[in-house]
């Protein structure tokens, strides 16, 4: 096994762990490696979302005229460490009126479906464990999972805000669940699978940005109502709700909230990136420099998804929260008919086999 | 006469970009933002540092600050006990009750030395007491840091308000002039006993006791009983203060306006 | 069911308590309670001497300090029959409209934090801050100005400072145009705030609504024009007007008044330029009346007495109406201080522009509300 990939590097420790005892099974040190290899995914998606935390409160800053995080190590790097660890260190309290199991196996299922996703979810040749041919449909099955475990926290901790949040909460996750997919069937229609890593290499030389501009457009709006991030943050609008469905919740268990929330946020981002922005892959007339260096997949599927992200940032920066009424009619009334014409208009790209701007491509789509 | 306020056109909504204005307002900030932002980083910038100042006033296109701000800043007193009067208008003056006057070493045994001690736990800064100095003595500097790890310490005697005097930071220059023909100490001189209270408390010592005839007793008239002196009062040299008022055991004194 | 909006909650801004009974999402009845910032100011003002009030007129509404400086100082001088030089009447229009700017910017950071906008919240918050600092230069405080004085102002404008209220005066107009195009040109914006918490101008005439609220519904009422106070009358400027009683109309009245008060500065400063003078009216004792007996000194009795006199002073303060009636019964202190707040007012009359609308709808209209519970309570 190669150690150009993740699950190599995973494999190869477990190897060498091995050969330090005689007499292994094979199957155990199977095992190991896999353990190994989601430690590992683990670690980097932790520390990837603290870092998208970090990311956020630095372009926030610039947006409002101010710096964000600055005095915990480099530019603040090590701010958001900070808080984890103030957080960790935090006595959990609970309402004495809540329901014991509800309040606290709402946040963290919310934490782990977040966590799960990141094992589908392909980010360089040969950096995931294998390729599942359903991986989007998977991945998107289990980041639908949320507004359930949301409502749960929100309903057993008992408070009248907290159940408003998550009211709202279901409402508008169910709402935009609907446009997403259909999104996502106008990018299964052009790329003709549900294998994210095919997905990806569809889109050598054209974005699906571009054909799919509609897609693009109603799987941004839907993924901001996903994420709960403003202008579509009304389960958690601080206006009138508080913190909304977290009002209860203090310490640990409000950062599994925190954690889960920038999860997700970074799952969105790379979803966009994989599905409309060409993955890992630039496309093969840039000059070959720009992809010919160790990890320049990882590279610029990092650089991809930091930029989504900071389109995210900047409309937090420039909009108001909706209402939502007004958030469910733009859901029902304008998403799922643009999503639907996207899928119309991928339906009628496929028949003409010949994509906008690259020129005729012959045997896409097929 | 009457403007109506309407949305002008360039500010409404782009009708097909819906959210397009707010955003590219947004993204011209954060651009503007990149070279620096306008916020001060405390500790290590500082407003009241001149050389600070001037990169980051509105004439330099950071408007942070608009320039000379501090000189008039109301902070930390500032006390001279070498010429201060004890003559308590300070701690009169105070809204907050946080003056106390204490005895501070320079005064003879009969009249102690009395100036001012702040308890800055009390104080809301609002000058009364420098605008009411008449010496000039009490004044305010541009210090603002006062972090104390324990209560007591926020009261600070006449010796540490010295102290501050002595840092020579820069004081609040704007004096209060006192105005023409303010109201000046009175005499009801038929209830005067001549208890010299008055002259001994004065803190200018503007006040001095001079001789009145006595009267001759008419047949039958009882002549008070009293000291023949009457208070003069110099009234250039007068802080009006009330020192000479309040002392006074017959109330013969009073705020009366100018003779 | 009923919620409690408050006493501590984000949507008051102050120290209130609205309690909201909702359906859904819809409030069906309200019941503001406030009460909790009460710190009986006109009480305490009976115990203190005149210019000690001042002190406390800082801290009533803590946006607006000096407007209400103005107001309680315009009654006073008329209960101890001062007259203040010309100067004066000008200089206190010019703080008074600063303040105005800097209360309707921090009405503004206010308002769209309800909304959920966060960037303007603090351009605002950025831009009241130059307008501090000129406070700060002149008055030496940020927030407690304490400049007023009975007579006339504590001190005239230190050298240069009119030209640097010129400039900042036209940075200031750069940035309304910046405000207005992050919230009125936001599609957003617009169908979060139009048709909502309408009052319209004969319910706020029923109610007594005054300010940016009653402007809002089309009434033409400033007391600046009406009943010209200071120098108000030798000086133009327009009443800014709306028609749609909403929560827009609100914001846009609030905005073409910031902009008047700028027109009133350029012309107050340009005025001040040229007609230099006394700022203290003679005659007048530094400190009037008998201030406490300090500590150790509780036998001491300043006695100082006044003719007579009654002052009733009203001016167009940044939230409405405000009236101050000072009555001098000839002793050291003012025997009774009584102040009408024009939010408590604005506050009372909630039920009737927030029934029917939503959970949601809330913080945006009781921000353009523009709640100061300082002087709700007083």
């Amino acid at each position: 096994m190669s150690v150009q990939s993740l699950y190599g590097v995973a494999s190869l420790i477990a190897t060498t762990l091995a050969s330090l005892v005689p007499g292994v099974p094979g199957y155990l040190v199977t095992l190991l490696a896999d353990l190994i290899f989601g430690a590992i995914l683990l670690a980097a998606s932790m520390i990837n979302t603290i870092v998208l935390i970090w990311y956020e409160r630095k372009l926030l800053g610039r947006f409002m005229d101010r710096r964000g995080a600055m005095h915990v190590g480099y530019a603040g790097l090590l701010q958001n460490f900070a808080d984890g660890l103030k957080l960790f260190r935090k006595n959990t309290y609970m309402p004495s009126e809540a329901d014991r199991l509800g309040f606290y196996t709402g946040p963290t299922a919310y934490m782990v479906s977040s966590l799960v996703i990141f094992g589908v979810l392909p980010i360089s040749t040969g950096w995931d464990n294998g390729s599942l041919p359903l991986s989007l449909l998977l991945a998107l099955v289990i980041f639908s999972f949320a507004p359930l475990f949301i409502f749960i926290s929100a309903w057993s901790s008992n408070n009248k805000y907290s159940l408003m949040g998550g009211m709202r909460s279901a409402a508008q996750m169910i709402a935009y669940e609907v446009p997403i997919l259909i999104a996502v069937v106008a990018v299964v229609v052009v790329s003709g699978s549900f294998d994210l890593t095919t997905i990806v290499m569809e889109q050598q030389n054209y974005w699906f940005a571009i054909p799919l501009v509609l897609a693009l457009i109603v799987f941004v709006a839907g993924m901001l109502a996903e994420m709960e991030r403003i202008p579509f943050d009304l389960p958690e609008a601080e206006a009138e709700l508080v913190e909304g469905w977290n009002t209860e919740y203090g310490g640990m268990l409000f950062a599994f909230f925190m954690l889960a929330d920038y999860l997700r946020a970074l799952i969105g981002s790379i979803l966009i990136v994989l599905l409309f922005l060409g993955g890992w892959t630039l496309p093969t007339y840039v000059p070959s420099a720009l992809t010919n260096f160790p990890l320049a997949g990882i590279f610029w599927f990092m650089v991809k998804t930091y930029l989504v992200f900071g389109v995210f940032v900047w409309v937090r920066a420039s909009l108001p929260r909706v209402r939502t009424d007004q958030l469910l009619r733009v859901g029902w009334l304008r998403m799922v008919p643009l999503a639907l014409a996207s899928v119309v208009l991928a339906a009628a790209l496929v028949v003409v086999k010949c994509l906008p701007l690259i020129g005729c491509v012959p045997g896409i789509g097929s | 006469m009457a403007a109506s306020a309407k949305p002008k056109e360039e500010e409404s909504p782009n009708p097909v970009l819906w959210v397009a204005r707010p955003m590219a307002t947004a993204a011209r900030q954060f651009v503007k933002s990149l070279v620096r932002p306008s916020t001060i980083v405390y500790p290590f910038e500082r407003l009241e540092d001149p050389k600070f100042r001037d990169q980051v006033r509105v004439e330099s296109g950071h408007p942070i600050g608009i320039g000379e701000v501090w000189d008039n800043y109301r902070g930390v007193h500032a006390l001279n006990i070498a010429t201060c009067i004890s003559c308590n208008l300070c701690a009169f003056s105070c809204p907050d009750l946080c003056i106390e006057m204490v005895t501070v070493p320079g005064g003879d045994p009969k009249h102690p030395k009395k100036c001012p001690q702040i308890d800055y736990g009390k104080c809301s800064y609002c000058g009364f007491c420098s605008d009411a100095c008449p010496e000039g003595c009490l004044t305010m500097t541009t210090r603002y840091e006062l972090s104390v790890s324990r209560r007591p310490e926020m009261v600070f005697s006449p010796q540490k308000l010295h102290e501050v005097f002595e840092r020579k930071l820069p004081m609040n220059p704007i004096r209060v002039e006192r105005p023409e023909n303010e109201d000046a100490i009175r005499l009801d001189a038929p209830l005067c006993i001549g208890c010299n209270a008055c002259a001994r408390d004065c803190p200018t010592n503007c006040i001095t006791m001079v001789d009145t005839p006595k009267p001759t007793a008419k047949p039958g008239e009882k002549l008070p009983r009293r000291i023949w002196k009457e208070p003069v009062v110099n009234d250039s040299d007068c802080v009006r203060c009330g020192t000479c008022i309040s002392v006074c055991p017959k109330e013969c004194l009073f705020w009366g306006t100018h003779p | 069911m009923w919620i409690n909006m408050g006493p501590q909650h984000p949507m008051t801004h102050g120290l209130w308590n609205l309690r909201v009974k909702i359906d859904g999402e819809i409030v069906r009845d309200i019941d503001p309670e406030m009460g909790y910032l009460h710190r009986g100011i006109e009480k305490i003002s009976e115990d203190r001497h005149y210019n000690e009030i001042i002190t406390l007129m800082d801290r009533t509404c803590y946006v607006a300090g000096i407007a209400w400086e103005h107001l309680y100082i315009q009654a006073a001088e008329k209960a101890l029959h001062v007259v203040p030089p010309e100067r004066t009447l000008y200089l206190r229009v010019l703080v008074e409209e600063m303040q105005r700017l800097a209360s309707h910017i921090m009405w503004y950071a206010a308002f769209v934090q309800d909304l959920g906008l966060m960037s303007p919240f603090l351009y605002g918050m950025r831009d009241r801050d130059l307008l501090l600092d000129h406070f700060q230069s002149f008055t030496g405080g940020r927030l407690t100005y304490e400049y007023m004085r009975v007579g006339g102002v504590r001190n005239d404008l230190p050298p240069g400072t009119t030209d640097r209220i010129r400039k900042t005066m036209d940075w200031l107009m750069d940035r309304f145009a910046e405000y207005d195009r992050l919230c009125l040109g936001s599609q957003i914006f617009r169908t979060r705030c139009d048709d909502l918490g309408v009052l319209k101008a004969k319910d706020c005439v029923t109610y007594g609504v005054t300010g940016p609220m009653l402007r809002a519904a089309g009434v033409k009422r400033d007391l600046r024009k009406d009943r010209p106070y200071a120098a108000y009358d030798r000086l133009e400027f327009d009443i800014a007007l709306a028609d749609t009683a909403d929560v827009t109309a609100r914001y846009l009245v609030r905005m073409e008044e910031m902009r008047q008060s700028v027109r009133i500065i350029r012309q107050v400063v340009d005025w001040l330029d040229h007609h230099p003078g006394p700022v203290m009216a003679a005659n007048v004792p530094r400190w009037l009346g008998a201030p406490y007996a300090p500590i150790g000194h509780e036998g001491y009795l300043l006695k100082r007495h006044y003719s007579k006199g009654v002052g009733l002073s009203a001016i167009e303060e940044p939230h409405g109406e405000a009236t101050a009636y000072v009555v001098n019964e000839g002793g050291e202190h003012p025997y009774r201080v009584k102040f009408r707040s024009p939010v408590f007012v604005n506050l009372s009359a909630a039920k009737s522009y927030l029934v029917g609308y939503h959970v949601a709808d809330i913080p945006p209209i009781m921000g353009s509300v523009d709640v100061c519970v300082g002087e709700v309570d007083r």
